[in-house]
């Protein structure tokens, strides 16, 4: 074995001029640091937010998601070779990193073992993988054409420009090593490879001359391509970090922000001007990659929604490119002001990503954020320009018009239902508010419990175990008023305010301490909105709160339902509020055969479509999410599908009742079905 | 009454309803036929009344609200009735307060039944959307009353013959003109006349059905008709509105198509002998009202009723 | 051209049947958990003075006769953008008959001064009655046109269209007049944007109580009463109807062509 110790290449070999590098390389520095200031000031003209509380946990983000890239290596075809290159990128990073640390600052680290694993080895080997990955990279752009990708000129001519960077760079290598019959060549396999084909076919002079040529071509492909990073989607580089620092932590049920009605110029955002400086770094965050439109419930089913359009038209607007305005980014920008030309483009309806139908239907599940490998926030922009919308132009979809009135005229959204808030505890022993002084729990029915005739049956079960368990209850009956979640997710903040003030009251004069609601959207809406207007109490889910009696033996279900059995997790449940285990645990313990789990399940649920105000809204007959999630359930192959909501019950029992072919499958919540295991 | 009318059904349940007030009151009916008479009608009548004034002036040729209530104000002065009866059609409704105004008596309108009780009229209407009924007694005289004609009875013929005479009475100026006439869409019958009527809502989600409803009502010689959610939304023409505040009929069947059955609604058709319903929402207060009904989605239902009603079977 | 809409805040009428009860003693409904709302057609007739002045420009007043919880409508109309609201405090007997309420609503008119365009609804969504306009207008000594869904200034006063059994009618009436509205698919009442309804809480209300309006006897005016309710009652109704059974959508859909068919046949 060679002794390693000498083992080095010398740098800047057959290379004069050398000061013409350094030129190009601080020229290209300028131009790249003048895109990437250009950005930051736009982004400086957002309102003002904290994202940099718990530094700790928005490090351990940075590392989990910036640099081990969790998101993009959950299940996409892309990440392999986005990882190929990704990785490549930073080891040929460090390569020259180390070129630059041994040539400039003279302190020889480029030599001897280091200098043959890593310098050698470890590059060639990266920049392989690169290669691979920007051929599979473009045979899926240019062959397979995946709908969820946006096919510009610019994707193109990165992923062509990055191939001919690393061609270029194992060609000159391949060249220097032939020329200069390299003792350490085997280490450098894929130029070890470029030297032996081209030995034989080019003499001393013409490898020296071709290496000097392709050196340059290299440089200037390598600073030209550093230059242009800032204008193009690879400034994602920079502002995908950024944004994984700065992202949401909380559970994303709490990330809509109040509406101050005191203090705001504008209720909702009818403009960018309205947005903080995260929802603009969102926007130059993105990396195209078309995630979100593929996780979203409304463009699977073929509605016009596309997250990924919403935050690219928005980008769009940031950057100057506003139709009536052919003015593009000017000095303005730079001063730290909202420039005039960003507050008068209307963004509600300006393209159709931000157009009625597009955002009308939105189900606010935020699949869209959960799969975003960059932290995006996309729902909130949507709800933001909603509130525009309802509170400052009175214009949305009449059917949410008429569940909103009915809100405001009878306190529910359920115009024409012939039921009572308390027609469901007919027959049934259930404590009303006179039992509030001696009862632990409030049980909250809620609006699409009392009011549907179906999920009486849920209320029933939850207070029948709650009676079962010995727990000391009550309920509000026709006290309770809307949680007002609908409200808020449609855009009326206000309404929405008024509604949580109420209600908040009626608990401070029952002096409740801990809440247990039959409805996710009620659950969300009482523990991450109403602290913020004054509500302080317990809040749990009734799936919680069962799974919490039979941990403490208080319920003794017997496994004994022989069904098969799937689990739809509900969006505000699951996702926005990370509860998966609990219902489960219910239905482990009620059910003979393990849970047949959805292959979209957990925190990537796909939605029964009828949050956001969808379930009050007519949706056109081939288009419909319920009915798309119906299908997965039944391809399980269960008898049962198990929910823990009353919107996702409804939904989909009319999804399935649309899709049933021979086998008779029902929807429960697994209240209901827990109540079954414990007769 | 309204002479350009005819003796069609409202004019029997008039005449019927103020023969059998008359009686109970041991009193004189007499009928005042507006606008222009003919024989026909007055053949009819003389059989019923008492008494028949025709006021076919020229001017009164046509309704005007101003010149039809001058001439009333001017019949009635003299005999002093103790009640004046109209029906429920639309000019009825505007005349019956403002006459009850102008002869500083009492008025109601809508009434389903007519009662005395020491010497004062007490009528029954329905109230709150339908939800109630009551029973209002009319403190003044004369009593103004609108009656929901077709719910009564047509009178027996008599023996009797009603002198008739023509009178000629100076009507005050006009304030209001009409300009224009437009009536609805064909409907050769009035829906108040049909005996089958089958009538769309909200459920029905739009106009185009309408025409499905529309071939289904003329394959069973009726009509159709629609809640006022479909008028509200312009899928039908509010002359097609049943309920409180549309028409009122009693068919003998009633075919409520995605129609939920709010009070509102029902109040406009309670009369009907057999109600039937389509709807997808088994918990719909239509099917309280129904004889009979099915809940499914009307798109799939229609095409076999068709095919059934069509093959004649 | 001042236009005056005279408004009723009423019992919702869209509480589940099953929980509408009545005082019999009181012959009123009881209120129960019920909310308290406008009426639909007065705010379609604000909807349409909206809509007029929207065009034809002019001054609207929003006028309502009832207890001092119907503020709320007024706050309403004002966030719908009516320029003044008026309320006449009803401290007397609940539901006054239609002829008393009428001659309330005519002395406020007269108080407010010139009013060009009187609207008020058809009927009220509770007591139904439908003659409060009427005698209103004959009170004024004003034209009135009934169940009107459109209407225009025109050189002679208003144009407007109304609804009769068999169609529409154009008629034209001299100023000062009162329409009664009805509904129709444009005056649906618009939703108010927060904006506006935050600014009507800060607007002020005219209160007037009856001694202001010149009426002192502490039953309403109008001399002898009008009318009287003597009894109400809610007329129970069982369910009988047989629901047609099938496996399939279309052998449900055959069974019920077959009740159906047989029910026509007997018509």
């Amino acid at each position: 074995m060679m002794d390693h110790a000498g083992a080095t290449r010398e740098v800047y070999w057959n290379i004069s001029h050398i000061w013409l590098m350094y030129v190009l390389f601080f020229i290209s520095i300028g131009v790249a640091s003048a895109g990437l200031y250009r950005r930051i000031a736009a982004w400086r003209c957002g309102l003002p937010v904290h994202r940099s509380d718990h530094p700790l946990r928005r490090f351990g983000f940075l590392l989990k998601h910036a640099l081990a890239q969790a998101r993009t290596l959950r299940d996409s075809d892309a990440r392999i070779f986005h990882t190929f290159i990704y990785a490549g990128f930073l080891i040929l990073t460090a390569a020259t990193t180390v070129v630059l640390i041994d040539a400039d600052f003279h302190i020889h680290i480029m030599r001897g073992s280091f200098y043959l694993y890593f310098q050698s080895l470890t590059v060639d080997v990266f920049g392989v993988l690169v290669i691979v990955g920007i051929v599979v990279a473009a045979s899926r752009r240019f062959m397979t054409r995946p709908r969820k990708l946006v096919y510009t000129r610019e994707a193109g001519i990165l992923l062509l420009l990055i191939f001919v960077i690393c061609a270029t760079g194992f060609l000159l290598e391949g060249w220097r090593i032939a020329a200069t019959h390299d003792p350490w060549a085997a280490w450098s396999p894929a130029g070890h490879l470029v030297a032996r084909i081209s030995q034989p076919l080019m003499s001393e002079p013409a490898l020296r001359s071709a290496n000097a040529i392709t050196w340059w071509i290299h440089a200037a492909l390598v600073f030209g391509f550093l230059a242009w990073a800032p204008y193009t989607k690879m400034l994602h580089a920079i502002t995908a970090p950024a944004n994984i620092f700065t992202a949401w932590l909380e559970p994303i049920g709490a990330i809509l922000p109040p509406v101050d009605f005191n203090n705001s110029e504008v209720f909702g955002a009818k403009s960018l001007a309205q947005f903080n400086w995260k929802d603009l770094l969102d926007l130059d965050a993105c990396t195209e990659c078309g995630r979100c439109d593929a996780a979203c419930p409304a463009s699977r089913v073929g509605k016009s929604l596309s997250p990924r359009d919403l935050i690219l038209d928005l980008r769009g607007i940031m950057r100057g490119h506003v139709p009536a305005d052919g003015n593009r980014d000017g000095p303005a920008m730079l001063q730290g002001a909202p420039p005039a030309r960003w507050e008068t483009v209307t963004i509600a309806g300006g393209s159709p990503s931000t157009g009625a139908e597009s955002l009308w239907a939105c189900t606010t599940c935020a699949a869209c954020m959960q799969v975003c490998p960059v932290f995006i926030e996309q729902m909130p922009k949507i709800v933001g320009m909603r509130r525009y919308l309802v509170m400052e132009e009175a214009d949305y979809p009449p059917e949410l018009q008429a569940a909103l009135s009915s809100i405001q005229a009878r306190g529910h959204p359920f115009r024409g239902t012939s039921f009572s808030r308390v027609e469901w505890t007919h027959g049934l022993n259930v404590p009303d508010s006179s039992h509030a002084a001696g009862a632990d729990v409030l049980f909250w029915a809620g609006c699409a419990g009392a009011f549907v005739e179906r999920n009486h049956s849920v209320l029933r079960a939850i207070t029948q175990l709650l009676e079962r368990a010995g727990v000391k209850y009550f309920i509000l009956g026709n006290e309770e008023g809307c949680s007002g979640d609908l409200a808020r997710r449609v855009g009326d903040e206000f309404l929405f305010q008024q509604l949580a003030e109420r209600n908040i009251e009626t608990f401070r004069r029952y002096h409740v301490r801990h809440v247990v609601t039959a409805c996710p959207h009620c659950f969300n809406a009482f523990r991450n909105e109403y602290p913020r207007h004054g509500g302080r109490f317990q809040v749990h889910h009734h799936s919680e709160y069962l799974a919490r009696l039979i941990q403490e033996g208080r319920l003794s279900p017997v496994r004994q339902i022989r069904e098969l059995v799937t689990y739809h997790d509900p969006c505000y449940l699951g996702r926005q509020n990370g509860i998966y285990d609990a219902p489960r645990s219910i239905l482990q313990a009620a059910c003979a055969h393990p849970l047949r789990e959805m292959k979209e399940a957990r925190d990537v649920s796909f939605c029964c479509g009828g949050g956001g105000g969808m379930s009050f809204v007519d949706e056109p007959r081939d288009k419909r999410v319920n009915q798309e999630r119906a299908g997965q359930a039944l391809a399980t192959g269960c008898d049962v599908v198990a929910v823990g909501c009353p919107f996702c019950v409804t939904m989909l029992d009319d999804g399935i009742k649309s899709r049933q072919q021979n086998r008779l499958v029902r929807v429960s919540d697994v209240a209901e079905i827990l109540l079954q295991a414990t007769e | 009454m309204f002479g350009a009318r005819g003796f069609d059904r409202s004019a029997q349940g008039l005449l019927g309803a103020g023969r059998d007030l008359a009686d109970r009151l041991q009193a004189q009916l007499a009928v005042v036929c507006l606008g222009p008479c003919d024989a026909q009608l007055l053949s009819a009548l003389e059989h019923i009344a008492d008494e028949i004034i025709v006021a076919d002036q020229p001017e009164l040729a046509s309704y005007n609200a101003d010149l039809y209530l001058g001439a009333l104000q001017k019949i009635c002065a003299e005999p002093r009735p103790r009640a004046i009866l109209l029906g429920n059609d639309t000019y009825s409704q505007e005349l019956v307060p403002r006459l009850a105004y102008r002869l500083a008596g009492s008025a109601a309108g809508d009434v389903t039944a007519i009662t005395v009780e020491s010497g004062c009229l007490r009528v029954r209407r329905s109230v709150y959307g339908g939800k109630a009924e009551a029973i209002i007694a009319l403190k003044r005289s004369p009593a103004v009353v609108g009656l929901r004609a077709r719910a009564f009875a047509p009178a027996a013929e008599g023996t009797r013959s009603a002198p008739g005479h023509h009178v000629s009475v100076d009507l005050p100026d006009t304030t209001t003109r009409l300009l224009e006439h437009t009536s609805a869409s064909a409907g050769a019958e009035r829906l108040e006349d049909a005996k089958i009527v089958i009538a769309g809502g909200r459920g029905i989600g739009g106009p185009e059905p309408f025409i499905r409803l529309q071939q289904l009502a003329a394959l069973l010689g009726g009509q159709i008709a629609a809640s006022r959610a479909a008028c509200d939304a312009g899928w039908a023409p509010p002359s097609l509105q049943v309920g409180q505040t549309g028409k009122k009929i009693a068919p003998e069947l009633y075919l409520a198509v995605g129609i939920h059955g709010a009070s509102q609604h029902m109040a406009g058709v309670s009369d009907a002998k057999v109600i039937a319903a389509i709807n997808t929402d088994p918990d719909a207060p239509i099917f309280k009202y129904c004889s009979f009904g099915i809940v499914e989605d009307f798109r799939k239902v229609l095409p076999i009723l068709h095919e059934k009603l069509s093959s004649g079977s | 051209m001042n236009v005056v809409v005279c408004m009723k805040q009423i019992l919702d009428p869209e509480i589940p049947t099953r929980d509408f009860r009545i005082d019999a003693a009181r012959k009123e409904a009881v209120r129960g958990s019920a909310n308290l709302v406008t009426s639909i057609f007065c705010e379609n007739a604000l909807e349409m003075a909206l809509q007029f002045r929207d065009r034809a420009g002019g001054r609207i007043t929003a006028v309502t006769f009832g207890a001092s919880a119907a503020e709320e409508v007024l706050r309403k109309s004002l966030a719908m953008k009516a320029d003044a609201a008026v309320l006449v405090l009803n401290q007397a007997r609940p539901h006054p008959d239609p002829l008393s309420v009428a001659a309330v609503l005519a002395a406020a008119l007269r108080k407010i001064g010139s009013c060009d365009l009187i609207l008020t609804g058809r009927e009220s969504g509770d007591w139904g009655s439908g003659q409060t306009g009427a005698l209103l207008a004959e009170n004024l000594g004003c034209p009135c046109i009934s169940f009107v869904d459109e209407i225009e200034a025109s050189a002679a006063g208003v144009r407007v269209r109304r609804q009769t059994d068999f169609g529409f009618e154009s008629m034209s009436a001299q100023l000062p007049a009162v329409l009664t509205i009805t509904n129709n698919e444009r005056n649906v009442p618009r939703i108010p944007k927060t904006r506006d309804v935050i600014a009507s809480h800060r607007q002020p209300i005219t209160r007037w109580t009856l001694a202001d309006l010149g009426i002192t006897t502490p039953e309403l005016p109008a001399g002898a009463p009008y009318y009287e309710v003597a009894e109400l009652f809610i007329e129970s109704r069982e369910s009988r109807c047989q629901f047609v059974t099938g496996d399939t959508p279309e052998q449900k859909a055959r069974a019920f062509a077959e009740r159906l068919a047989q029910a026509a046949r007997s018509c």
